[in-house]
């Protein structure tokens, strides 16, 4: 190939700028430190299901925007966030993924600090709650946390608006299935993964309707239970993107069995299917008698934790439990049919966009809002852009 | 060894048709023992039959076992048999790594001519399996 050649693949596609992204969106590390303070450092981040911490005392650790950061139930049952951090040397305080813990206790000085983040003893004063010395001492770090319809998210940023302005309707085609009528969900199913990736590459697995074709289950199961032009996609303030009426026939697919029978959640038939990706991070996606929560977690421009939840409902009969991780299993889960195939895409454009040699992803296609349309990708982006002050097409240039 | 050539006649071949087959991990996050596959011979069977229309990992994986315990209760003709395993994974360019540690937990139907595998349960150590895998463990 000549240089002219090389350099012409260089050049953007003759397309609008909103119709397409550039490659570096996944590779450059301005970007990527740019996202860390102007997206996730100020965006609303799923932190985990309020059935993790059930009581006082519980935790959940976990990392976002690179800060490790946990969730603890205090004395009077409210959910805080904080820094995974001592605030008189800076070492680690819980070590593992979850626990109950008595007291928070820095691995390398006496400092002790309680659910609600006060210090109770500290390097210079063991145990002496009454000491000037304690009184002056520094709280645990906290930032923002809410809950709604049991989901737990967090805010890095001080100056962050409520939790409810910011998904605004975003969450309106669960508002039957998370409901009020007392069904309480909790978490059966947890997998956390590093994917050799960029984190968006993985929000897009959901984001981009027209890879449904990657998929056989998809293929055989999705496509032909509904028409295309049943597909309702909403895009709301802030990102969020939802899209419902897709319906599946899971008896297409080889060694799936109907499901006529099986419990679905409340506002659901079996043969529902409802997806909403809520910006930039998150995705809820529910299969009639299923739930999966995915959150992505960058680590660098090239490399994502994701974290897939099931959920269940609390206390149904083992045999309903039984038959929702039998049904999550069948798409989902690091043995499912579904999931491995978009890790593997994932990582295939990395593998593309990693180094360079992917140039740009064209996100054009049009079919009037139904079907296969990439308008939620164009959402995703246009959000993106817009939190970031850079434009997705040409992020060197904002 | 037949999962390892992806030969999975052969496989479902060793297994009794009462075969009950399941991949568990326990969650320190959720405090949850975990079911991360489920299935009967004739769930086995068909997932399998399944695993080339797939899109899947590219490379092979290749199981390391070594029995720890068997105990053969002769009038019931079970044995119980208890391994450790680690599967690896080499990647198209020959790299190996390890994509999963675990301990098997195995019934063998030894009334007939062959010995035939009832019942399996992968209890794996390993908790973050990357892109995941659709062939079972
Ligand atoms: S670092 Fe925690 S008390 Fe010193
Ligand atoms: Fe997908």
């Amino acid at each position: 190939m000549s240089a002219r050649r090389y350099q012409d693949r260089a050049r953007p596609p003759n397309l609008r700028s909103e119709d397409y992204v550039s490659g570096q969106v996944y590779r450059d590390d301005g970007v990527f430190r740019d996202e860390l303070d102007t997206v996730l450092g100020k965006v609303w981040h799923f932190a985990c299901h309020v059935s993790e911490v059930p009581e006082p005392g519980d935790y959940r650790t976990f990392l976002h925007a690179l800060q490790p950061l946990f969730v603890i139930r205090g004395e009077d049952e409210k959910l805080r966030c904080f820094f995974n951090t001592c605030p008189q040397c800076g070492a680690r305080l819980l070590g593992d993924g979850a626990g109950t813990a008595a007291r928070l206790r820095c691995v390398r000085h006496p400092g002790q600090f309680d659910w609600s983040g006060r210090v109770v003893a500290s390097a210079q004063s063991e145990d002496n709650a009454e000491s000037d010395v304690l009184s002056a001492a520094p709280r645990l770090r906290e930032i923002h946390a809410e809950t709604k319809n049991g989901l737990v998210f967090v805010n890095l940023d001080d100056a962050a608006q409520p939790l409810d302005a910011f998904l605004g309707q975003g969450l309106e085609i669960f508002d039957g299935v998370f409901g009020d009528d007392g069904v309480e969900y909790e978490v059966f199913h947890f997998h956390r993964a590093t994917v050799k990736a960029n984190w968006k590459a993985w929000q897009e697995t959901i984001v981009d309707l027209y890879h449904e074709f990657m998929h056989v289950v998809l293929r055989t199961t999705q496509m032909t239970a509904a028409p295309m032009s049943a597909r309702d996609m909403r895009v709301y303030p802030n990102g969020h993107l939802a899209i419902g009426g897709l319906k599946a026939d899971y008896d297409n697919y080889k060694g799936y069995s109907a499901r006529d029978g099986s419990a679905a959640f409340p506002g659901l038939t079996v043969d529902d299917a409802r997806f909403t990706p809520l910006f930039p991070d998150t995705t809820i996606i529910t299969r009639g008698t299923v739930m999966r929560i995915d959150t992505v977690t960058p680590l660098d421009p090239h490399r994502t934790i994701v974290e897939s939840r099931g959920l269940g409902i609390k206390g149904e009969p083992e045999a309903d439990r039984l038959m929702r991780m039998r049904h999550h299993n069948d798409y989902w889960g690091p043995f499912g049919r579904n999931v491995p195939e978009d890790a593997f895409a994932a990582e295939a454009c990395e593998k593309s966009f990693g180094k360079g040699a992917g140039r740009y992803q064209i996100i054009a296609r049009d079919e009037g809002g139904r079907g296969q349309d990439d308008l939620m990708l164009r959402a995703y982006y246009k959000a993106w852009s817009e939190m970031t002050g850079r434009l997705a097409h040409s992020p060197g240039n904002t | 060894m037949a999962l390892d050539a992806e030969d999975f006649t052969a496989f479902i071949d060793l297994c009794s048709t009462e075969f009950d087959y399941r991949i568990t991990v326990y969650s320190p996050e959720i405090r949850k023992e975990m079911i991360w596959l489920d299935q009967d011979y004739e769930g086995m069977r068909a997932l399998l039959e399944m695993v080339p229309q797939h899109l899947k990992r590219l490379g092979t994986l290749k199981r390391h076992v070594s029995v720890y315990i068997i105990d053969h209760d002769a009038t019931a003709a079970i044995a119980t048999v208890t391994s450790s395993f680690i599967v690896t994974h080499t990647d198209p360019d020959g790299v190996s790594q390890l994509f999963v540690a675990g301990t098997y937990y195995d019934e063998v139907d030894c009334r007939g001519d062959r010995y035939l595998l009832k019942r399996r349960r992968a209890h794996l150590e390993t908790r973050d399996l990357g892109i995941g895998s659709h062939i079972p463990i």
